[in-house]
C-alpha cells in the first residue's frame, strides 16, 4: 500500500514539476533551461510570503504572477530574437538560469529558508499512515493537469496553442498571432514553474540552487512525452514508478538516476511510443 | 617625568614601530565564500578576524603582525586548485588555516605539499587524511558518533538502528564507522541507506525505515538543503522516533522550527558551553562584529583556535620556518572556547565532545558532555 | 581576395609561432602562479577545441566534454592510485585515460545521433550524461574516492614547467591539427552537417554516424586532456566530470567565438585566468558577470569576440576550377533497359486517419522520365517521400534496384542509386559553390584531412548543367548570393554528381525564368534518353511535363489514376476533369 501512494505521489510531484516546461516545448518547441530558476523563484514567493506572515497559500497566486511576469519578459527579450536560433535560445535561457540563481543569492543569501508549511500531519489510508501533503500533492497535480485540459480544448487560445502546437506554419497562414500564442504559452509555463517551486517548498529546502536537482528528471521526461499532456501523464506514472521500485528493492542511488537513463533508452529504441500513446 | 619613564616609552614606541614596520606573517584562508559552504563561511571569516586582531592588539607573534589572506575555493576542488595556487604561490602565505570541504582540502593538499607551507584544517570529517603538512583541530567519526549511540542504547533503550545519508566521503564515512560502533555496542542495524548528495526525495527511503521496525535514526547528509529536506520529509511521513542527526547544526536548528524538535546533536562545540574563555570569546565577538554576527559555531570555532595553535608553535619555534613550525605544531596547545586543545595525537587533536537536544524554541540544550575523546589511530605513519 | 587569403595565412603562421615561444620560454618569465593556473586554462583550452568542433561546426550543443574529460582524468587517477605508478604504469593510464573516453563516447554518440533524433535531444542526452557520471563517481567509495576525489597518487615527473610546455605543446598541436582539419576538404563536412542535415544524409553520408565519430574522437581528445590534467594537478574531483564545469566550457566557447578554434581556446584561457585572479575578491558577482555577458552575447554577438576580429578577414578560398570527368554513355547499362529499376508494389502511406497515398501500384525503368502530375494535395510530394526515405512507415513495397528499401534511411537509399531533389532547393547555405559540389562526391572520392583541393572533378553531366547556367564561373562565390534559379541549377548538380541511377525532382522549375527552364528541361532529357538515368518528376507546369517527360502518372486523391505516355493523358477526359475540379475518381 505504502508503494503504491509513494508511486502516485512520485508522479504527481514529476508531472507538477514537469508541466509548465512541456507547455513551453509544445509550442516554442524549446526545452526551456531557465526552468530550475522560475521554480526556485517560486519557492522564494512562499519564503517572502512568510516571512511578510501572510497567509501560507497566498504564495500559490503571487509566485503564478511573478513567474508569469518574469516569464513574459523572458520571451519578449531573450526567446523571442533568438527565434531562428533555437539551441542559442536554450543556451540564452540556461545563462538566464545562472543570472537568476546569483540575483537571488546576492539578495537572499545562499542559506537555506523556511517557509511555513500548507499542512501537516499524516492520514489514515486504509490502515496505512501517509503524509497529507503527498496527497495534497496528488490533487494539485490534478488539479494543473485537468486546468490544461480545459484551456486547450475550452478556450480561444488553447485551441490556437493546439494548433500552434501541431504545425506552426500553418497556423500562421489561418490567420492565428502565433507570436501571441509563444508568448502567452512561455508565461503560462514560467508562472506554472514557480507555482511548482511553492508546492515543492514544503518537501524541500528552499536555497538557490534548488532547481537543479529536478532538471534532469524533468528535461528528459518532456523529452518523451513529446507534446501531450496525457503522455506526460503516463510517463510520470510509469517512470516514477520505476524510479519508486528501483528506490525500494535496489538502491536509492540508482534510482536518483533512473528516470533520465530510462527515458533515454525508451527514446533511442522506441522514440515514437509515448507520442501514439 | 623621569628619565626611565621617557626611556620605557620610547623603547615601546621604537617597539611597536619595529613591530609595525617588520613584515606581517601572512595566513592564507582558503574558504568556500561560494558554494555549498558559502553558508558558514562568512561565520569562519569572523572568528579568524577576531583571531587576528587580538593577537596582534598584543603585539603579534614574535614581533610581527598577523595579516589574513582570504581566497574563495567555491567550496569544491577546481576553486580550491585557484584560491591555494593564489595564496602559495602568488600571495606567498606562511601557512594556511582554513575549514573547507574534502574535495577542496583533497585538491590544495599537492599544492601545499609542492609549496611546503604548514597547513591547520580546521573542519570536521570524515578522517585518515594524512600529510606531513597537515594537522586537524576538528572531530572524526571516532569522536563524533559514540555519545549519540551510547546515548541511544543507553537512556532510550534502542536496539534497531536505521542509518541514512548522502552519497558522499563523509556521510558514508561516518555511517559505516557509526554501523561498527553500533555493533560493538550489541545492538543492530536494521537499514543503511543512502541519497544522492543533490537529491531530494527521500520517500522509498523513509518508506523503508517506517517498514523495517527500526527503534532510532542516525543521519550524516550533506549539510543544507537534503539534510534539512530529509527531515522535513521524515517528519510529514509521522516518523518520530529517537533521530541523531550528525549534520545539523546550532543555527540551522534553530532556523528549522517545529521540524527540528528533539533532534540530537553531537559537537565539540555548541554556544551554550560554561568557561570562561568561551564567554570572553563570544562577548568579543559580539562587540567586534555587532550586528553583522555570525552566530560562532563547531567549524568557526576551530578556525579560531587554530590560529592561536599556530601562533604558539611558531613561538615555540622562534621562527615562521615551516620545518621548524611543524615539529612544532603537535607540542603546542591552546586553551580556547572548546576547552584545551593539542594537535598531539597523529596530527588530530583529542576534543570535549558534546551530546546536545533540540529544544522547542529551537536552542539547543547540553545533554551530556564527553571528556577529552580520542580521535583513535586516524595516521599511524605520522 | 588571394590578398586576404595570404594575410590570414601569415597570421595564423605568425600566431603558432608566438605561441610555440610562449609555450618554450613563457618558464623562464612567468611566475609560478602563472605558470600553475596556465597549465590548468590550456588544459581546459582543449576541452574548448572540442567544444567548437562540435558545436561551432557540427551544430552539436554539448555539455558531455567534461563527463568525458573527467573519465578520462579517473582512468589516469585509479590507475595511478590503486594499481602503481611505474613507467609502464603510466602508459597504461595514458591508453585507459583515451579508450574508456572513446568507447563511452560512442555509447552517447549512438544514444543521442540515430536517423530522426533532434539536436535539441542531442543536447539534452549530454546534459544527463554527467550527472550521471558524477553520480558514480560519487558512489564509487574507496575507488574514485567519493565527494572528496582522488589525492596523493604519484604522476609524471615533470615538475611544474615540464608540464607547463607539456600542455602548452599538446594544445598547440591540436589547435594546428583542428585548424588543418576543419580547413580541409574532409572538415567542411562537419559545416555540411551543421547547414543542412537532411541534404548530407541525401548525399549519401550517414550523418548519425559522422557525429558518432566525432563524439567519440573528441572524446578521446577529452580523455588526454583528463590525463594531463591528473598529472599536472595531482587530484581529481567529481566536479571534473560535473555538468557544471560542461557548461562553463560551453560559455567560453561561446564567449571567445565559436567556431574559430582560436576563439574558444583563448576564451577558455582568458577566462579561468581571469577567473583565478579575481573570483576570489567577488565570488557571486563575478559569476553574475560572466552569466549576464554569456546572455547579451548569445542574443547580440552569437559568434562571440572573435567574431570582432574576423569580420575583418572574410573567408578567402583559393581559385577553384571544374573538371569534367569523361562521359561513359554506357555508365547506367542502356543494355539494360529493360529491367525495371524502381517496382512501387501497392503503396499506401497514412497520417493517422488521413490516407494520403493508396494502393499505387508503378515500374520504372532506366532511361525512362516519369512525371508525376495531379492537384495539390494528390499526394505526390508524400510519393517522393516514400521512394527516398525507407524509414517512413508505409503499406505496400517499394523495391530499388532489386532491394526492398523498408528500414533503409535516405543514405541507404542514395547508396542504391537514387538521388533526391527537393522542392526548395537544399543545400549548404554558409559554403561556396564548390564546397557544396565537393561534398556531393564524397560518395565517390575519399577527401583529404588535411588540405583543400582547387581542383573539383565533376562527372559530365553535372559539370554541363553547371556551364550552361554560367554557375561553373561562379565556383567560388557563397551560395548566399546565389539567385533563386542558381541555387536550384546547383542543387539539380549536386544530385546528379552522385551519379545516381534514378533521379528524384520536385518541381525543379518552380520560379524558374523561361530560359531556365529550357536548359534544365534540356538536361533533364539528355540524362535520360541518352545517358540511361531514370527520372520522376513532379510538376505543375503542364507544357514542361509534356515537353520532356516520355510516360506521365496521374494522381488524384492519393490514387494513381492514369499511367501512360504523353499523348494518352493530355488527351484523356480523366485529366481534364481533375484540372477543371470536378472528378470523384
Amino acid at each position: 500500500m505504502t508503494l503504491l501512494l509513494d508511486i502516485i505521489s512520485t508522479a504527481a510531484i514529476l508531472f507538477i514539476v514537469a508541466a509548465g516546461l512541456l507547455a513551453i516545448f509544445g509550442v516554442l518547441k524549446i526545452i526551456n533551461f531557465a526552468h530550475g530558476a522560475w521554480l526556485t523563484v517560486g519557492a522564494y514567493c512562499a519564503v517572502v510570503t512568510t516571512e511578510l506572515g501572510l497567509n501560507p497559500w497566498f504564495a500559490l497566486p503571487l509566485a503564478f504572477i511573478l513567474g508569469a511576469l518574469l516569464g513574459g519578459l523572458t520571451e519578449r527579450f531573450i526567446v523571442r530574437p533568438l527565434y531562428r536560433r533555437p539551441l542559442d535560445a536554450i543556451l540564452a535561457t540556461w545563462g538566464l538560469g545562472i543570472v537568476i540563481g546569483q540575483l537571488i543569492t546576492l539578495w537572499f543569501g545562499r542559506d537555506v529558508h523556511f517557509t511555513t508549511a500548507l499542512m501537516q500531519g499524516t492520514v489514515d489510508v486504509l490502515g496505512t499512515s501517509y503524509s497529507f501533503y503527498r496527497l495534497f500533492a496528488v490533487l494539485a497535480a490534478l488539479a494543473i493537469g485537468l486546468g490544461f485540459a480545459f484551456l486547450l480544448d475550452g478556450t480561444r487560445l488553447g485551441l490556437s496553442a493546439q494548433a500552434v502546437i501541431m504545425n506552426e506554419a500553418l497556423a500562421r497562414a489561418l490567420g492565428i498571432d502565433t507570436e501571441k500564442v509563444r508568448l502567452a504559452t512561455f508565461m503560462a509555463g514560467a508562472g506554472l514553474a514557480a507555482l511548482a517551486g511553492v508546492l515543492l517548498a514544503p518537501m524541500t529546502s528552499v536555497d538557490p540552487n534548488m532547481g537543479v536537482p529536478w532538471l534532469t528528471g524533468a528535461f528528459m521526461l518532456v523529452m518523451v512525452a513529446g507534446t501531450s499532456f496525457g503522455a506526460l501523464a503516463v510517463a510520470c506514472l510509469l517512470f516514477g514508478a520505476a524510479q519508486v521500485v528501483v528506490s525500494t528493492f535496489l538502491s536509492p542511488i540508482l534510482g536518483g538516476i533512473t528516470v533520465a537513463v530510462l527515458c533515454a533508452i525508451t527514446l533511442r529504441i522506441r522514440p515514437k511510443w509515448f507520442a501514439r500513446a | 617625568m623621569n628619565s626611565k619613564a621617557i626611556l620605557l616609552t620610547i623603547t615601546s614606541i621604537m617597539l611597536a614601530t619595529t613591530a609595525h614596520a617588520a613584515d606581517p606573517i601572512k595566513i592564507g584562508v582558503p574558504v568556500g565564500l561560494s558554494g555549498a559552504n558559502s553558508v558558514v563561511a562568512p561565520s569562519v571569516v569572523q572568528a579568524a578576524e577576531l583571531a587576528v586582531e587580538e593577537i596582534n592588539a598584543k603585539g603579534g607573534v614574535l614581533g610581527r603582525p598577523l595579516a589574513l589572506e582570504i581566497a574563495d575555493d567555491a567550496s569544491g576542488a577546481a576553486g580550491a586548485q585557484k584560491a591555494f595556487d593564489s595564496l602559495i604561490f602568488q600571495k606567498e602565505v606562511n601557512a594556511v588555516i582554513s575549514m573547507e570541504t574534502s574535495a577542496a582540502r583533497n585538491a590544495g593538499l599537492p599544492i601545499v605539499s609542492k609549496g611546503n607551507v604548514p597547513y591547520i584544517y580546521t573542519s570536521f570529517y570524515e578522517g585518515r587524511s594524512c600529510n606531513k603538512n597537515l594537522f586537524v583541530n576538528a572531530w572524526v567519526p571516532e569522536q563524533q558518533v559514540p555519545p549519540v549511540v551510547d546515548n541511544f542504547i543507553g537512556k532510550q533503550g534502542a536496539k534497531k538502528f536505521f542509518l541514512i545519508g548522502s552519497d558522499y566521503s563523509f556521510g558514508r564515512g561516518m555511517l559505516s564507522f557509526a554501523k561498527s560502533y553500533i555493533e560493538k555496542a550489541g545492538a543492530t542495524v536494521v537499514g543503511e541507506e543512502y541519497l544522492p548528495m543533490d537529491g531530494s526525495d527521500w520517500t522509498a527511503i523513509i518508506s523503508k525505515v517506517k517498514s523495517a521496525g527500526a527503534d532510532a535514526i542516525i543521519t550524516s547528509t550533506a549539510g543544507g538543503a537534503p539534510n534539512v529536506t530529509l527531515t522535513k520529509q521524515l517528519r510529514s511521513a509521522g516518523v518520530n522516533l529517537p533521530y541523531g542527526n550528525l549534520a545539523v547544526d546550532e543555527g540551522t536548528a534553530k532556523s528549522m522550527g517545529g521540524d527540528a524538535n528533539g533532534i540530537f546533536i553531537s559537537a565539540s562545540y555548541v554556544t551554550g558551553i560554561d568557561s570562561p574563555e568561551n564567554k570572553a570569546f563570544l562577548a568579543a565577538m559580539t562587540k567586534k562584529f555587532g550586528a553583522e554576527l555570525r552566530t560562532p559555531n563547531d567549524l568557526s570555532v576551530p578556525q579560531y583556535e587554530a590560529i592561536y595553535l599556530y601562533k604558539a608553535a611558531v613561538e615555540k619555534a622562534g621562527s615562521v620556518d615551516t620545518a621548524a613550525v611543524l615539529k612544532a605544531l603537535p607540542t603546542v596547545s591552546y586553551t580556547g572556547p572548546r576547552g584545551v586543545i593539542s594537535m598531539s595525537k597523529q596530527h588530530h587533536a583529542p576534543l570535549t565532545m558534546y551530546l546536545g537536544q533540540v529544544q522547542k524554541d529551537g536552542s539547543v540544550s547540553v545533554v551530556q558532555s564527553y571528556k577529552d575523546v580520542d580521535p583513535g589511530n586516524q595516521c599511524p605513519n605520522l | 581576395m588571394r590578398d586576404s587569403q595570404k594575410l590570414r595565412l601569415f597570421l595564423l603562421v605568425g600566431l603558432a609561432v608566438v605561441a610555440l615561444l610562449l609555450v618554450v620560454f613563457g618558464p623562464a618569465v612567468l611566475g609560478r602562479f602563472s605558470l600553475n593556473v596556465l597549465t590548468r586554462s590550456m588544459i581546459y583550452a582543449m576541452l574548448a577545441l572540442t567544444v567548437d568542433l562540435l558545436w561551432g561546426y557540427t551544430g552539436i550543443l554539448t555539455f558531455g566534454q567534461a563527463a568525458f574529460f573527467g573519465v578520462g582524468a579517473y582512468a589516469t587517477a585509479m590507475v595511478l592510485m590503486h594499481i602503481g605508478a611505474s613507467p609502464s604504469l603510466l602508459l597504461l593510464a595514458f591508453v585507459a585515460a583515451i579508450i574508456v573516453p572513446v568507447v563511452l563516447g560512442l555509447i552517447v554518440g549512438w544514444l543521442s545521433f540515430y536517423h530522426g533524433s533532434t539536436p535539441l535531444y542531442a543536447t539534452v542526452i549530454s546534459l544527463v550524461v554527467p550527472i550521471v557520471m558524477t553520480q558514480i563517481v560519487f558512489s564509487g567509495g574507496v575507488w574514485t574516492g567519493s565527494s572528496s576525489g582522488l589525492v596523493g597518487y604519484d604522476v609524471l615527473p615533470l615538475g611544474l614547467t615540464g608540464f607547463f610546455r607539456l600542455t602548452g605543446f599538446c594544445l598547440l598541436v591540436l589547435a594546428v591539427l583542428a585548424i588543418v582539419f576543419v580547413r580541409s576538404d574532409a572538415g567542411r563536412l562537419l559545416v555540411a552537417i551543421r547547414d543542412n542535415e537532411a541534404r548530407v544524409a541525401y548525399l549519401g553520408i550517414n550523418p548519425a554516424r559522422v557525429k558518432i565519430l566525432l563524439t567519440a574522437t573528441l572524446a578521446g581528445v577529452a580523455g588526454l586532456a583528463g590525463f594531463l590534467y591528473a598529472n599536472a594537478s595531482g587530484v581529481v574531483a567529481p566536479e571534473n566530470t560535473g555538468f557544471v564545469f560542461g557548461t562553463e566550457i560551453v560559455v567560453w566557447t561561446a564567449l571567445g567565438g565559436r567556431g574559430t578554434i582560436i576563439g574558444p581556446v583563448l576564451g577558455a584561457i582568458g577566462i579561468d585566468y581571469l577567473s583565478a585572479s579575481l573570483s576570489g575578491d567577488l565570488p557571486f558577482l563575478w559569476q553574475l558577470v560572466i552569466g549576464g555577458l554569456f546572455v547579451v552575447m548569445i542574443i547580440v554577438l552569437p559568434g562571440g569576440l572573435a567574431s570582432l576580429v574576423t569580420r575583418h578577414f572574410p573567408r578567402g578560398k583559393g581559385q577553384q576550377s571544374l573538371k569534367a570527368m569523361p562521359t561513359t554513355a554506357d555508365a547506367n547499362g542502356t543494355d539494360r533497359r529493360e529491367d525495371v529499376f524502381v517496382s512501387i508494389e501497392n503503396l499506401g502511406k497514412s497520417y493517422g486517419s488521413l490516407a494520403v497515398l493508396k494502393g499505387i501500384n508503378l515500374d520504372i525503368r532506366p532511361g525512362e522520365l516519369v512525371s508525376i502530375v495531379g492537384p495539390n494535395g494528390a499526394g505526390k510530394t508524400t510519393m517522393m517521400r516514400c521512394l527516398s526515405d525507407g524509414t517512413e512507415p508505409i503499406e505496400g513495397t517499394v523495391t530499388i534496384n532489386g532491394h526492398n528499401i523498408a528500414g533503409l534511411a535516405p543514405e541507404g537509399v542514395v547508396s542504391l542509386g537514387v538521388g533526391r531533389k527537393f522542392q526548395v532547393a537544399s543545400i549548404f547555405d554558409t559554403m561556396t559553390v564548390a564546397e557544396c559540389l565537393r561534398m556531393a562526391r564524397l560518395r565517390h572520392v575519399t577527401p583529404s584531412f588535411t588540405r583543400s583541393e582547387t581542383e573539383i572533378a565533376l562527372p559530365g553531366p553535372a559539370a554541363e548543367i553547371l556551364q550552361l547556367t554560367g554557375i561553373a564561373e561562379i565556383m567560388d562565390r557563397p551560395v548566399s548570393l546565389l539567385s533563386h534559379g542558381q541555387r536550384q541549377a546547383l542543387e539539380l548538380a549536386m544530385v546528379v554528381a552522385l551519379e545516381p541511377k534514378l533521379i528524384l525532382l520536385d518541381e525543379p522549375t518552380a520560379g524558374l525564368t523561361k530560359a531556365e527552364r529550357t536548359t534544365i528541361g534540356t538536361v533533364l532529357k539528355t540524362l535520360t534518353a541518352k545517358l540511361g538515368f531514370a527520372a520522376i518528376l513532379v510538376e505543375h507546369d503542364l507544357d514542361f511535363v509534356r515537353d520532356i517527360s516520355s510516360r506521365i502518372v496521374v494522381l488524384h486523391h492519393g490514387k494513381l489514376v492514369l499511367d501512360g505516355t504523353v499523348e494518352d493523358v493530355i488527351h484523356s477526359e480523366i485529366v481534364r476533369t481533375i484540372y477543371s475540379g470536378g472528378a470523384h475518381v
